[in-house]
């Protein structure tokens, strides 16, 4: 392209047409005719235009008329020039600025893009946030519950455990003491009939104090008030005494069959893991009813420790399963359970380097294991 | 940049006069056109608005030729120092081999001098030239007017730039418009010299680029 600057040529000043106009009018003037043109010939005179030679006029009756035209022709194309150089500026400008405005609309639509990224990413990080949030809520909402639970449990059972602990021991005296009595009293079948009675009466009570000790110990080894926030756990235990307080829970009306392999003990908080036993057998005690039966066993590897609690009751339904550990969520009617069960078993196991992994089909029951690793990270 | 096209034997130099607005540019040309008396001098083209503001530019070609027969020509132009028209700046400015930046003395003129040479700056950097080493005079303007900066300041002002010593000028009386316009030619000649090697090749010598581009019809001044 050529630049606005460029030494205009004839043609880009003049159209034919109006060369042939000019031609005309100087030729009306001159004593002979005379005609513009870019090519040199003989007897021409060069019309300069600022020092450049545009042209050559030829004809004319003199020397004198052909310089005094091409005088003139100069003069009008400096007015001529003036306007083309005005136009190209002009048109150079206008070309110059509508590439910047596009460059810089193309920018602009590249910063918006950008931020819109950016505001987008904002929105991800804010709903992270709220569920951080949320979650962070969930637990301390469902670690006060445990913890209220567990000071009553643990004030219950320090309560019951005096009392207890003396009836228990001063039925088993009252035993020997019958023992004592029988020689003394006089043989009679009446006597007899009566002292085997009271020593069955005795030795019932001292099964249901033995029953009461049992589950006094379950509470407190439940709600772990003997024990730090940390410590060394024995999952076997910490899982029997869950099944004990389940089936407390259903008045032993659960068949729940256990298969526990030694296990190494393992670091954590005693009363998470117990609270996610609880739950996840009371999850198995509602999916199966009256008549169902769960599995509860126990495997170790060099690597870890699992627990599988495998039922055979109604089974969890396929578009729910993906919903089972949100928070909230239950598949039971309402007010049967918050549905925070499985989230908060699930948040614990986590909290121990775990993983806790559910397989369910309607109708045929729901194997839930939890893996917990030997030697946790942190 | 210079333009030389070999089949005409033709080099074509460009000299910009940029600066703020009202600064003098137009009037530095019209003085040019009226005392310079060089040996080839063609038309003062002036593009302005009704009201004497330059539109787009003015333009004074003038030109010599070599006895190598170099037919060698400098095209002068100003730029509309109005803010709105940086486009047409910029076009102007685009391949000069010179610059001549005309400043306004007066005390109240000074930011706009430097909002002025901050666009120099910015749009030479745009057209990809130099200002380090772009040959350029500086001037500083209307000498002739009573609350003018003092010469002394100005001049140590800018004594550690590249433009020391700067050019005084009353162009509305004539005065310092050809010297500021030689100190132009005298750089401008270190920098086509070194392309064209007008001296070898082309017979001109500093002293001939200087004193043929820039006779005057004054006395004894050519
Ligand atoms: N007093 C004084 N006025 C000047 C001088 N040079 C230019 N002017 C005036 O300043 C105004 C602007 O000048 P002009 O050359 O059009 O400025 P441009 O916008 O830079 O082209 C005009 O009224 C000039 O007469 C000068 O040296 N002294
Ligand atoms: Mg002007």
């Amino acid at each position: 392209m050529r630049n606005f600057e460029d030494d205009p040529t004839l043609s880009d000043l003049l159209t034919p047409d109006q060369i042939r106009r000019l031609d005309g009018a100087l030729s009306g003037l001159c004593r002979e005719p005379v005609a513009i043109s870019e090519n040199r010939t003989e007897d021409a005179v060069p019309v300069e235009f600022n020092l450049e030679t545009v042209g050559w006029l030829s004809g004319g009756a003199s020397a004198g008329e052909r310089k005094a035209a091409a005088e003139l022709v100069s003069f009008l194309m400096l007015f001529v020039a003036k306007y083309r150089l005005a136009a190209n500026i002009h048109h150079d400008t206008t070309e110059a600025s509508y590439a910047e405005l596009q460059r810089q609309n193309e920018a602009l639509k590249a910063s918006e893009a950008k931020y819109r990224e950016l505001s987008d990413q904002l929105q991800q990080k804010v709903d992270e946030q709220v569920a951080v949030i949320r979650q962070t809520q969930q637990e301390l909402y469902e670690s006060a519950r445990l913890r209220s639970v567990g000071h009553l449990a643990a004030g219950v059972a320090h309560e019951i455990n005096n009392p207890v602990g003396f009836i228990s021991s001063n039925l088993r005296v009252a035993r020997d003491y019958v023992k004592n009595l029988e020689p003394l009293l006089p043989e009679t079948t009446e006597n007899r009939e009566l002292l085997e009675d009271f020593n069955d009466l005795l030795s019932e009570s001292i099964e249901g104090t033995d029953r009461i000790a049992d589950i006094v110990a379950d509470l407190k080894t439940f709600s772990s008030i003997d024990q730090a926030d940390n410590a060394l756990c024995d999952l076997n235990s910490l899982l029997r005494s869950a099944i004990h307080l389940i089936q407390t829970e259903y008045n032993h009306s659960l068949s729940i069959a256990e298969s526990l392999a030694e296990l190494p003990r393992i670091p954590g908080h005693p009363s998470r893991l117990s609270q996610t036993l609880f739950n996840l057998l009371d999850n198995a005690a509602q999916a199966v009813g009256d008549n169902g039966r769960i599995l509860v066993r126990t495997l170790t590897d060099n690597t870890g420790i699992q627990v599988i609690i495998q039922d055979n009751g109604c089974g969890i339904p396929d578009k729910v399963r993906s919903q089972v550990f949100d928070a909230f969520f239950t598949t039971r009617p309402v007010g049967s359970g918050t549905g925070l069960g499985l989230t908060v078993a699930r948040d614990s196991v986590r909290a121990h380097g775990g993983q806790l992994t559910l397989d369910s089909q309607e109708g045929a029951g729901t194997r839930v294991v939890l893996s917990l690793p030997v030697q946790q990270g942190s | 940049m210079p333009d030389f096209s070999p089949e005409d034997n033709k080099l074509a130099l460009k000299v910009v006069f940029y600066g703020p607005a009202l600064s003098g540019k137009t009037t530095n040309l019209m003085q040019l056109h009226s005392l310079l008396n060089p040996e080839r001098k063609g038309e003062l083209m002036v593009l302005e608005t009704r009201d004497d503001r330059t539109l787009f530019f003015d333009m004074l070609p003038i030109g010599l030729r070599s006895g190598s027969g170099l037919d060698l020509r400098l095209k002068l132009y100003t730029v509309p120092g109005q803010v709105q028209h940086d486009s047409t700046r910029k076009a102007v400015l685009s391949r000069a081999d010179g610059v001549v930046f005309v400043a306004d003395s007066q005390v109240a003129q000074q930011d706009n001098n430097a909002i002025a040479f901050g666009n120099l700056e910015d749009n030479l950097d745009k057209v990809g030239l130099d200002i380090d080493t772009l040959p350029m005079v500086v001037q500083f303007n209307k000498r002739d007017l009573p609350s003018v900066v003092e010469e002394a300041e100005l001049q140590s002002r800018w004594a550690g730039t590249p433009w020391a010593p700067l050019a005084m000028a009353s162009a509305l009386q004539g005065k310092g418009v050809i010297e500021t316009f030689r100190a132009l030619l005298d750089r401008l000649y270190t920098v086509i010299n070194a392309e064209f090697d007008l001296a070898g090749k082309h017979d001109i010598d500093r002293a001939t680029f200087i004193g043929r581009l820039s006779a005057s019809h004054g006395v004894g001044d050519a």
